[in-house]
């Protein structure tokens, strides 16, 4: 009992819900309480103690109805030899212990199966002459012989998913990672449990005269059936358990530390929703509100007010303190062509900071520059991305001409509280680079932060004008993949620490 | 005295009981109120605003006739507005008090020593329950037969404020420096945190908690709320405006109404002794359920529709 249910834990956790040992262990008291018998209240009840977020509650849900699917799984098709009461007790085994296959898993010997070799017989010929059933009503029926043949007509269901399990260990199906995977892992197990065996003698007992050996052969065939449900049950199980995760892990870490130039379109969602959950490791770590006191300055208005209490007798004393603001930032993008794919990126980002960087306001340029905040505040980020694009996408760069522009713009609003991002590759066809605007924002703002998504190598070759921007830049940083721009980013909060 | 075990003694009759006192519930939060009660963990409710959050602890309080402690929470609540203070003008007097007796106390002792002496055998009531000004908090906790302790908005309040409510949650206790633990008497308050998602909840917080998430109602089920709080009105009304406000949640807006809106609404047509909704009617009255110009704006141009798709089912 308490397997499954650390089994489903296990499960969430791969379906990236967050789940302490506080909680696993709430979750065991709600199943006391609640029992496993009303399937509805069942998920009712740990969808309050499990996950704690919206994200994780859908998560949940899709989890349960995979794990505790209860599809209607058939006991062992009784037959003559297995006398009733064998029959209802394996029965009643499994209903208790839906998911005892992986339970008995890791205590079971290996190996105790030994495949059949050789025998390479056509499943498809086997099921089509078991397609047309032969009636033979009932009576004497005879003995199987194969390994797996015996296990079927004599063992209850406990049996035969110790077995499973043990088949599983034996081919790793732990090591399952893609679903495409499951097709493969099921045969696996079959031909491990020795089904080529099985076979075999469905095939001769088929082709055979006698009457009791044909009704083994419809017997054994109705078994297999059985027992490949149960397998594909189980290896779908062991997949939930393992599996799903490590690919998309695997996915993620590659798209981390991958140039964003090179991304496809077909990524972009993936991408979305990881630099989204990045952004809300940010907020996490930086949302606290920041006081900090000044050392050693008396407040005195706030002191007198806090002791008038203790009759004016002064001993709770007050300290000046300032909150430190949270940073006003300024983005401007470079949207041509070859550098959009960054841009794209980096908004995602700064919009995705809201809740610690309330105050962005970002611009697009490729030569004429225009302010695009209002897109980000009418539209999801998606689509102002898109409309921003649009709009400022086709002309030659021009970073004389953009500074210029967003000097016009906004330069009086940019003070000793403002950190200006600017985007680019610095390739300004030879054009006039305005070092001098550069210049005057660099005078009046707390930061300049140029990223440049070349690599450094490239700097400074052809008509790239990085050496003459960098000196008037606090920070000259290269940001070409994701796992660079989360850096930027979080330094860009601890400083206004 | 109500009989509060029997009524938690199924999910089923706490729905019940908690429709006998209006408030019409799904299984998911009948559920979350029978395991905090078993569990005896605290609830913490999400969801947009209006959906019923604090209306739930009210109506539990009520159903399981509890008195109800209310804390609602802001930006800059410290534990001296919601756990306790110390009653400083009561100590002013007890030192003005002291200073008299003190002469007494210290007759006949020889000697500084002893004067300390005395003075320490004298009992150190300055900082005692006696001179407790005992807040929400603190309250919920002194109850002698429980209560449902409400604490209102969490995600308004500070971080600094979350991190003292965890040993309230997690063990029904407070530490006060001065007196030492103080912990629940014998059956702890029922808690329920409500947070409108402003800002995200501490993960230490959420472990503490149950988590229950309530979203919009289903159109039958708002019906039956309306039905419960409004009974006066007529179906075919009722069934028409509950209509209206699902068609109108689907669209873009800065506020979906939400179903305090949908009662309000309800009470305005009754008042205006309308039986069926036309879009001149709605055109009057949508003040009532969208909040923002902007949103009452870009509705207008549809309202003729809506109204008719309202009709139609």
């Amino acid at each position: 009992m308490d397997q499954l249910l650390t089994n489903f834990i296990r499960a969430l956790r791969n379906a990236d819900v967050r789940i302490s040992t506080a909680e696993t262990l709430d979750a065991f008291s709600t199943v006391q309480l609640v029992g496993y018998r009303d399937r509805q209240l069942l998920k009712d009840s740990l969808g309050l103690v499990l996950p704690k977020t919206q994200d994780e509650k859908a998560a949940f849900d899709t989890c349960f109805d995979q794990f505790f699917s209860f599809r209607e799984r058939s006991p062992l098709p009784a037959s003559d030899t297995l006398n009733g009461g064998d029959a209802s007790a394996a029965e009643s085994a499994d209903g208790a212990q839906p998911s005892n296959a992986d339970a008995g898993g890791s205590g079971e010997p290996q190996g105790q199966r030994t495949g059949g070799q050789g025998a390479d017989a056509a499943t498809e010929v086997i099921s089509e002459i078991t397609g047309e059933v032969e009636a033979l009503g009932k009576g004497e029926i005879s003995e199987a012989r194969s390994a797996l043949g015996q296990l079927l007509t004599r063992a209850n269901t406990i049996e035969v998913n110790m077995a499973i399990a043990a088949a599983g260990q034996q081919v790793n199906v732990h090591e399952i990672e893609l679903f495409t995977q499951k097709g493969v892992y099921t045969r696996r197990i079959l031909e491990a449990m020795g089904q080529a065996a099985l076979q075999q003698e469905i095939f001769t007992l088929t082709g055979s005269d006698a009457i009791p050996d044909r009704r083994l052969s419809q017997d054994l065939g109705r078994r297999r059936e059985w027992l490949r449900e149960r397998v594909r049950d189980y290896v779908e199980h062991q997949f939930l358990l393992h599996a799903d995760v490590t690919g998309r892990r695997l996915r993620e870490s590659l798209l981390r530390n991958l140039r964003l130039s090179s991304l496809e379109q077909r990524h972009y969602r993936l991408l979305q929703d990881l630099v989204q959950r990045m952004a809300r490791k940010l907020v996490a770590a930086y949302s606290r509100r920041r006081k900090v006191f000044r050392r050693g300055q008396l407040h005195v208005p706030r002191t007198l007010r806090r002791n008038l209490k203790y009759d004016d007798a002064i001993f709770d004393l007050q300290w000046k303190s300032v909150k430190t603001d949270q940073p006003k930032v300024f983005a401007i993008c470079d949207v041509s062509g070859s550098v959009a794919n960054y841009a794209r990126f980096m908004l995602i980002f700064l919009y995705s900071l809201k809740e610690v960087l309330p105050k962005v306001r970002s611009f697009a340029f490729s030569s004429d520059l225009g302010e695009i905040s209002d897109l980000f505040a009418r539209n999801d980020i998606d689509d102002a991305i898109a409309l921003a694009l649009r709009q400022y996408g086709s002309g030659s760069t021009d970073y004389g001409q953009a500074l210029t522009d967003f000097r016009k713009l906004c330069l009086d609003e940019i003070d000793r509280r403002t950190t200006v991002i600017i985007l680019g590759d610095a390739r300004n066809n030879y054009g006039d680079a305005r070092t001098d605007v550069l210049k005057e924002i660099y005078d009046r703002s707390r930061r300049v932060i140029w990223l440049n998504p070349e690599p450094r190598p490239m700097w400074n070759t052809g008509d790239s004008e990085m050496r003459h921007y960098s000196p008037y830049c606090h920070q000259v940083d290269e940001c070409s993949t994701l796992t660079q721009l989360e850096r930027v980013v979080s330094r860009l909060l601890q400083s206004h620490r | 005295m109500a009989d509060i075990p029997s009524i938690a003694a199924s999910v089923g009759s706490l729905k019940q009981h908690l429709e006998t006192h209006r408030y019409i519930c799904s299984d998911q939060i009948a559920t979350a109120v029978y395991l905090a009660y078993h569990l005896r963990k605290p609830v913490l409710i999400e969801g947009p605003p209006g959906v019923g959050k604090t209306e739930l602890a009210k109506t539990t309080a009520e159903m399981f006739e509890l008195p109800l402690i209310r804390l609602q929470c802001y930006e800059g609540l410290d534990e001296a507005k919601a756990l306790y203070e110390w009653k400083y003008g009561k100590q002013l007097l007890y030192t003005q008090v002291l200073k008299q007796t003190l002469d007494e106390v210290l007759q006949g002792a020889k000697g500084f020593a002893e004067s300390v002496k005395r003075l320490h055998e004298f009992g150190d009531i300055f900082f005692s329950e006696e001179f407790l000004e005992a807040r929400p908090l603190l309250k919920a906790l002194r109850e002698e037969h429980g209560c449902v302790l409400l604490i209102d908005e969490v995600d308004k309040s500070d971080h600094e404020f979350e991190s003292l409510l965890l040993e309230i949650l997690s063990d029904y206790q407070v530490s006060i420096p001065e007196i030492g633990t103080v912990k629940a008497r014998s059956t702890p308050p029922l808690v329920f945190l409500t947070s409108n998602n402003t800002r995200e909840i501490s993960d230490a917080l959420k472990r503490r908690c149950l988590h229950l998430y309530i979203p919009f109602p289903d159109i039958a089920l708002e019906q039956r709320i309306v039905n419960a709080r409004v009974p006066e009105i007529a179906p075919e009304l009722r069934k028409q405006l509950v209509r209206f406000i699902h068609d109108l949640r689907e669209l873009d807006l800065k506020k979906v109404p939400s179903i305090s809106e949908t009662i309000d609404w309800a009470r305005t047509l009754l008042l205006l002794h309308a039986d069926r909704l036309d879009s001149e009617l709605v055109r009057n009255t949508m003040n009532v359920i969208l909040k923002f110009q902007e949103d009452i704006e870009s509705v207008q141009p549809e309202l003729r529709s809506l109204t008719d798709k309202a009709l139609r089912s």
